[in-house]
């Protein structure tokens, strides 16, 4: 890749998990039908909740408000200060949580158009900050009425639910979206938050105890989600469906693919409608984020994680602002060579997300 | 080693903090029960503004694992991305002290009546003595 003389001797950089949040309830509530305004009572969720600061002490804006609320705070912080040309903006309503099939829609309705006003529309004249349409998994009706309201929003680049879920996301009953997002060519990510809580099934066999022992059990739930979209045949039935594993490491992926290869070649009659290696629907449909980015005593085994899981195809680097554990684009990733740091840092998302200029 | 006046002792209230700029490096002056300790501003870990952690204590437990105690209040600094510890007296790292650590500056109260001028443009007090770094 040529330099292109930018000071970080990129050709760009894409951050795929930004995450902007409501200045206050009252400023969603604005978005959400006066039914529901005493039913969701915080952002928080009723319990894991982190022990000390979630949200990056050092990103409070000036002018006031929670880190991720202010649109010209978030563009200085990170976009100007890291050089990042798009961030990908995924809103963490926990909108899986829900048992009221209707109030999840409506409340993901809500941070759509929250986030087109917010975000999208205004406070973005150079058009950096690219949204994800947030859906509720619990009615698939709805959303994909809702995908179809905003597909053809100039910045709206992917769909987007949380990783926790009563029911891996493979199944038939959650195929209309994925028919709807191919259609549009707009990937599906899906993002941690809402394991174990509410109407939730947890990663791990029972309920964690603490934030630190729930947060490193995100990955499981990832990983069952993926053996579910490949076992169910859903890259098959939606060959150009495009899913992005965002926050739920990566490291785990090759082992995984691994032993899918290995089980699928005695397993393959009994999902006949799985056609080829596991392995090759990653290369083709799967996208996983960076963060959080292991940092083994040794950089070297993790380059060597890298080549077995073809980070170079596969990896998209994401920094998860303003979060605590934010993987800042200068001290996370080991020495890398040229290609590989811009396949990384912009070239796989920019293949990934049509809709980036 | 050159000293520098980067605030005066009221300035700096128990358990506060001041960050100043002593050339090109930011350091984070602390004042922890009436002492002053100065460290960089950068954690060693991934850069982040060290000292705009907030300042706590630390859980630790004893030969029972279920007797979880809160030791050292008021001087430990917790990093404001990743959250890792660090005494604030000594920048240590908790997690792995010898590997992580932050500069630390030696600091010192002037005894006599402050300068009037201070050094970049901190507020001064005539009442008041002279917190030091000495970098």
């Amino acid at each position: 890749m040529a330099d292109t003389g930018k000071p970080n001797k990129l050709n760009g950089i894409i951050d795929c998990d930004v995450h902007p949040i409501p200045r206050s309830l009252e400023e969603l509530h604005a978005y959400l039908p006066s039914r529901w305004h005493k039913h969701y009572f915080s952002f928080s969720r009723p319990f894991y909740n982190h022990p000390h600061h979630v949200l990056r002490l050092d990103a409070l804006p000036e002018k006031g408000g929670a880190p991720g609320s202010d649109p010209d705070f978030l563009r200085e912080q990170l976009l100007h200060q890291f050089g990042i040309d798009y961030a990908i903006l995924l809103p963490i309503p926990n909108i899986t949580m829900w048992p009221n099939p209707t109030m999840a829609a409506d409340l993901a309705r809500a941070y759509n158009q929250w986030l087109a006003d917010k975000w999208l529309d205004n406070n973005n004249s150079d058009g950096r900050f690219k949204g994800s349409i947030t859906v509720a998994p619990q009615d698939p009706q709805a959303a994909v009425r809702e995908i179809e309201h905003w597909a053809n929003h100039p910045h709206m680049v992917q769909v987007l639910t949380d990783s926790g879920s009563g029911m891996n996301y493979g199944h038939k009953q959650f195929h209309p979206i994925y028919e709807t997002c191919e259609h549009y060519g707009l990937p599906f990510a899906i993002h941690p938050t809402s394991e174990g809580l509410g109407i939730n099934s947890p990663a791990s066999p029972g309920y964690p105890t603490t934030y630190f022992e729930w947060s490193a059990s995100l990955t499981f739930s990832i990983q069952a989600h993926l053996v579910s979209f490949i076992s169910e045949g859903v890259f098959e039935r939606f060959p150009g469906l495009k899913v992005a594993l965002v926050e739920g490491g990566s490291s785990w992926l090759a082992p995984l693919l691994w032993r899918l290869d290995e089980g699928w070649r005695g397993l393959r009659n009994e999902v006949p409608w799985v056609k080829k290696l596991p392995s090759e629907y990653v290369r083709e449909n799967v996208r996983v984020t960076s963060q959080p980015l292991h940092s083994p005593e040794n950089k070297e085994h993790l380059l060597q994680i890298f080549e077995m899981m073809n980070a170079r195809e596969v990896m998209m680097y994401a920094s998860d602002y303003p979060h605590w554990d934010f993987d800042s684009p200068i001290r996370t990733f080991p020495k890398m060579d040229g290609d590989l740091k811009n396949r990384i840092f912009y070239e796989n998302a920019k293949d990934f997300y049509q809709k980036l200029p | 080693m050159a000293e520098h006046v980067v605030a005066t002792v009221g300035e700096i209230r128990e358990g506060k903090r001041k960050i100043v700029k002593i050339g090109n490096i930011s350091i984070g002056v602390f004042n922890i029960k009436g002492e002053f300790f100065a460290i960089k501003n950068i954690c060693p870990h991934k850069g982040a503004p060290l000292c705009k952690g907030s300042v706590q204590g630390m859980y630790v437990c004893g030969d029972d694992l279920d007797d979880v105690r809160l030791i050292n209040e008021g001087e430990i600094l917790r990093c404001p991305w990743h959250g890792w510890e660090f005494n604030i007296k000594s920048g240590k790292s908790i997690v792995d002290p010898n590997r992580y650590y932050v500069k630390n500056y030696e600091v010192t109260v002037d005894r006599e009546q402050p300068v009037d001028a201070q050094v970049e443009t901190f507020p001064t007090s005539v009442r008041d003595k002279n917190v030091i770094v000495h970098v």
